[in-house]
């Protein structure tokens, strides 16, 4: 991998790209409008492709909270059209690595001693990016080691990155500024949270003790003592990324085997542990030829309080918007409606959430769920269209839905998307059914 | 008492003169008083206050590089690498004498440090050094020979230096984190600038239409 030539540091820099990739989006709307105009076809497809594409392109640049506010967003359930999403997916393998004396300096920094003189080996190459740091392999006596360092000065960024992000994307994505607001806030807390490693560190060794027992998952041991603020270090997992293992043709048997281990694990965290690794994307799984999955990267954990997990599941209940009274109390509890609505406002919007909760809580209302169904994404696709450009959604000013789910949703959007691709069959009986048959557990 | 123990004791005593006091003693004569030393026995070793400071700045340097140098993977660094090093080696020591060395640059004014003797040791030094890291680079193809400008390059690294010293004698951020970014970005530019690029073969593609016109 070519080492990066240059970084758009200055806020300015970063800001140009971004207008000029807003330039570059508008000139794609125009040649599509355009060739509408002169051969009367058109196709949407190919002009999210390229949208996506030089979005991508701009965001690949920049590193840092700017992009991993683009891979939320394009995990973010109903904010982004199925090319954008794809385009993402490859924002996890692709950031321009630092020097390797930075990387020296940063050992000197926290160790008083270079990599070479705690390591017995150390690549001076890294091998993988992840959004806020690098990731370089190393060998000390038996063990094989990933360690992952993190670039300077990110925490430090991390506000003004959002505040320089929020007009550009939020224009991009066409998202109201409240909206934005509302889900930034969130953001920002959890990128704090991920820029230290020490907690990073914790909250993986915690996790992967208590899914243990779960049959066929594999998780990294972590070295507290090889480990500082910015520098983590845990066992190499050999395997194959989401892409490279659909290559090799794994049979419907293996797919709805690894579909189900990683099923269950989310299912484990959420409603066993109320913690949940809130990033479940293609990157930060490993598919090892033994057949079983390999768990990375805790750097996004997402606590949820009690009082919200009840609400969010009860809502999610198979029918609950046929009890009329029970389902608007839930939106108002839940801030989907607030009091500030009007009643139309209040029949339109729970109209609207009736039908987005039906679709999205389906795998859970049946035993089984097919998550290759090409129709069922497609309908979600096409719900957050209309969602998007229903015209009382874009008149309220307030971003409506509780700042807990954000994540929540992210990670069941990042869920149903990573076995959608796996194309897997899966049993969905899970924790949630004993909760679906309470009575009322709140109130 | 031994003659290598005294240089330090001077240099120690000195340092913790400034720092306390924030300016040169009085004279040498009230400082050599204080230290219990006759005045002839400081003029052995130093000329005056500044060849104290400036001392500082070429030991740190010389101690600097020869640490370096014993690692294992000097020798196999690009120059571009070693730069990098250098600094960010050099800066991190210098983090335990931030207060003496911020009072030393604070008196340079370093945006115009024509004529500070305390730096002239170090600039020499490290005009040198660069002179020979960029010897190495072109003859390893790293750096593009462009004749005349080739002897400009040592000064441009000695600005990049000063800037850097600036940078982060202005340093808020913890650990200084912002210098080892500055560091990076700053290096990182000037040797995408003095690699063979785009310059070089719109320069050598001038030169052929110019000769078979």
């Amino acid at each position: 991998m070519k080492e990066q030539d240059k970084i758009y540091s200055s806020r300015s820099q970063r800001t140009g790209k971004f207008i000029k990739t807003g330039a570059k989006v508008g000139a794609n709307y125009l040649k599509h409008f355009s060739k509408k105009l002169v051969t009367g076809e058109s196709n949407e497809q190919e002009l999210q492709e390229q949208n996506a594409e030089d979005i991508y392109n701009a965001l690949s640049n920049l590193k840092g909270s700017a992009l991993k506010v683009a891979q939320m967003l394009s995990m973010d359930q109903g904010l982004l059209p199925q090319a954008y999403t794809d385009k993402f997916a490859q924002a996890q393998y692709s950031a321009p690595p630092l020097s390797y004396p930075l990387v020296v300096k940063t050992f000197q920094q926290y160790f008083k001693a270079s990599p070479l003189d705690i390591f017995d080996e150390f690549s001076r190459q890294s091998l993988a990016a992840a959004s806020i740091g690098q990731v370089h392999r190393a060998k000390k006596g038996e063990l094989d080691l990933a360690v992952k360092i993190q670039y300077p000065g990110v925490a430090n960024s991390i506000s003004s990155d959002l505040k320089m992000v929020r007009p550009v994307v939020g224009a991009m994505f066409n998202i109201s500024q409240a909206e934005m607001s509302h889900y930034l806030g969130e953001v920002e807390g959890r990128l704090m949270e991920e820029t230290d490693y020490n907690l990073e560190l914790e909250r993986g060794m915690k996790i992967c003790e208590a899914c243990a027992d779960i049959d066929g998952l594999v998780f990294p041991k972590y070295y507290p003592e090889l480990s500082a603020e910015r520098i983590l270090t845990m066992d190499w997992l050999e395997g194959l990324h989401l892409d490279q293992f659909l290559k090799t043709n794994p049979d419907q048997e293996t797919r709805n085997r690894i579909g189900q281990i990683i099923w269950d694990f989310y299912d484990f965290q959420i409603h066993n542990l109320r913690e949940v690794h809130a990033d479940p994307h293609p990157g930060n799984f490993l598919f090892r030829e033994d057949g079983s999955v390999g768990v990375i990267d805790f750097g996004c954990v997402k606590i949820l309080p009690e009082d919200f997990y009840h609400r969010y599941f009860q809502i999610m209940r198979p029918a609950i918007s046929e009890e009329k009274d029970e389902f608007l109390n839930l939106l108002f509890e839940l801030e989907f409606l607030l009091k500030s609505d009007s009643p139309e406002e209040v029949d339109h919007f729970s109209d609207i959430y009736a039908e987005i909760l039906s679709l999205l809580g389906k795998p859970f209302f049946s035993d089984e769920f097919d998550f290759a169904d090409k129709s069922y994404f497609q309908k979600i696709y096409a719900l957050s269209d209309i969602y998007q450009n229903d015209k009382m959604v874009k008149k309220a000013k307030a971003a409506r839905g509780p700042k807990d789910s954000i994540y929540l949703n992210r990670t069941y959007f990042g869920l149903y998307n990573m076995l959608h691709m796996l194309e897997a069959k899966i049993e969905t009986r899970s924790a949630v059914d004993k909760l679906f048959l309470e009575e009322d557990p709140i109130t | 008492m031994e003659k290598q123990d005294l240089k330090g004791k001077i240099i120690a005593h000195y340092q913790e003169y400034l720092l306390l006091n924030g300016e040169n003693p009085a004279s040498v004569y009230a400082f050599c008083k204080e230290l219990e030393i006759d005045e002839a026995q400081f003029y052995e070793y130093f000329s005056d206050f500044d060849q104290i400071a400036a001392q500082f700045w070429s030991h740190l340097f010389e101690s600097n590089l020869a640490r370096l140098s014993e690692t294992e993977e000097w020798s196999d660094f690009s120059s571009r690498e070693k730069f990098l090093s250098f600094y960010f080696s050099f800066f991190e020591n210098l983090k335990s004498h931030r207060s003496y060395a911020n009072l030393i640059l604070k008196q340079v004014n370093i945006a115009k440090p024509k004529g500070a003797s305390e730096l002239e040791a170090f600039k020499k030094q490290f005009k040198n050094w660069s002179k020979e890291i960029i010897a190495e680079g072109q003859m390893k193809d790293e750096i593009a020979g462009r004749s005349k400008f080739n002897d400009l390059y040592d000064d441009l690294f000695w600005i990049q230096c000063l800037f850097l010293l600036d940078f982060w004698r202005k340093d808020r951020s913890p650990g200084f984190e912002s210098t080892d970014e500055a560091i990076e970005k700053s290096v990182n530019l000037s040797f995408d600038l003095i690699e063979k690029n785009a310059l070089d073969s719109a320069f050598d593609f001038g030169k052929f239409i110019f000769q078979n016109r």
